[in-house]
């Protein structure tokens, strides 16, 4: 199952440093043009029907080059795809959080970048339309758990200029959180896209959040569960499946 | 007197529970009902993948009615999240039939979950709305807006929890009091 590997250097650390290597170096101008040789494959036909000869003539390379640069054949190219990606998502994002002035500017800036990029990325669309099932297994419970891990990991460092590094990397994860949301359902209001409305987002709901989290850890407020008591039973006034589904879009 | 949908329905998710998605034909649930294949071939017109949906479906909204129990009663917006929360994330963990059908054939359940959760969220909204406008809104903030992506971040908590333990309520109660809510209610005497 193809997925964010927790041993690839560069996303574990979680600094800015160059993509991930590991494998062939010496074939790397062939890695790289396989790589990109297979997005295009896959988002014209999707995994389905993308095979390795597929991919040779795409790269504009022989078979045999292919197998040389990946000996584990199309799952190990596929694998690569996505680490690859993930590296030159991250590194976009590490530009443009790096430049952030203030912290409002990283979120916006962030949210926007990962966003567009996840938008308009034309194999993840492919997918996504006719293939669901293999982007969803990589979002569903514990997948999505270690997206979050390796998704905040790398962009807690930048926010830390303004919070504590573990403020920071709560705040990293919340705001993945919402980029992946809003990118899977999307919201007819909401275009986290548009700048006004990422920088209406961030302000609105994120940036209280975040000082309220800040004021909390330095002072003892007192906050007692509502979750440990047990209130008494009312009336049922269960909805019916269709209120309960209604399917509104937002 | 349950009608022949909900039945049919029923002993579908019956037969997933007992063999998993694959495995469970119209055949197994037309007999796990007592009904001909032709009557569930007649209320599903779609086969299998209807019948299929149709079941996530039901177990979805079934899931959801027993977090409505649970939360009813709730006095607060911060009672009636964070309750919810605590509760959906639990019997999240505890569902076996989710949990073997996801180790087992994720990739036939995710999209028709993905589906639900986008009715689903409309659900929570609805719920969370009235008790969003009997707390008091932020000046500027949009009930609507703020209802959903409230609704988003339950959703998105309860399935993946992160770097919170949301089986402490304290830490439910940080999450939503401070992260979740700060920037939507007014602060002050919450009750």
């Amino acid at each position: 199952m193809v997925g964010v590997d927790d041993t690839v250097p560069f996303l574990a650390s979680g600094s800015p440093e160059a993509p991930a290597s590991g494998g062939d170096m010496d074939q790397s101008p062939h890695r790289v043009r396989i790589i990109d040789g297979t997005l295009a494959c896959l988002a014209r036909h999707g995994t389905a029907k993308t095979t390795v000869d597929d991919i040779a003539r795409e790269s504009g390379v022989s078979r045999a080059t292919v197998y040389r640069a990946f000996p584990g054949g199309r799952d190990e190219i596929l694998g690569a795809v996505v680490d690859t990606e993930m590296a030159r998502l991250f590194s976009a994002l590490g530009v443009r959080l790096g430049n952030a002035a203030d912290l409002t500017t990283a979120l916006v800036g962030g949210i926007i970048e990962a966003s567009t990029r996840l938008r308009d990325h034309a194999a993840l669309h492919f997918l996504v339309e006719h293939e669901p099932g293999i982007i969803l297994g990589h979002l569903a419970f514990d997948e999505s758990d270690r997206l979050l891990v390796t998704a905040s990991k790398f962009t807690a460092p930048f926010l830390a200029r303004w919070m504590s590094p573990d403020e920071a990397e709560r705040v990293a994860e919340w705001a993945t959180r919402i980029v992946l949301s809003y990118a899977v359902s999307p919201s007819s209001r909401l275009d986290l896209c548009n700048e006004a409305d990422a920088t209406r987002l961030v302000a609105t709901f994120m940036l209280p959040g975040i000082r309220a989290l800040q004021s909390f850890a330095s002072g003892p407020i007192d906050i007692t569960p509502y979750s440990t008591y047990t209130a008494a039973p009312k009336p049922d006034t269960r909805p019916t499946h269709r209120q309960l589904a209604r399917g509104t879009p937002t | 007197m349950v009608d022949a949908r909900q039945r049919i329905v029923e002993a579908s998710y019956a037969c997933v529970a007992r063999r998993g998605m694959a495995k469970t034909t119209v055949e197994d649930v037309a007999r796990e009902a007592g009904l001909s294949r032709a009557t569930v071939y007649r209320t599903f017109p779609g086969g299998r993948d209807e019948l299929i949906d149709a079941t996530v479906s039901w177990a979805v909204f079934d899931f959801f009615a027993k977090l409505y129990d649970r939360i009813q009663g709730a006095s607060s917006l911060e009672e009636v999240m964070e309750r919810g929360i605590s509760f959906a994330y639990r019997s999240i963990l505890d569902h076996e039939v989710l949990q073997r059908v996801m180790q087992t054939e994720p990739d036939k359940l995710l999209p028709a979950l993905t589906v639900e959760s986008n009715r689903i969220r409309g659900g929570i909204a609805d719920v969370l709305a009235p008790y969003l406008m009997d707390r008091g809104l932020v000046a500027g903030v949009d009930p609507g807006e703020a209802a959903d992506f409230l609704a988003r971040m339950v959703l998105s908590y309860i399935s993946a929890p992160g770097r919170w333990d949301l089986e402490d309520p304290e830490q439910v109660a940080r999450l939503v009091r401070f992260e979740l809510l700060a920037g939507v209610v007014v602060p002050g005497v919450s009750r």
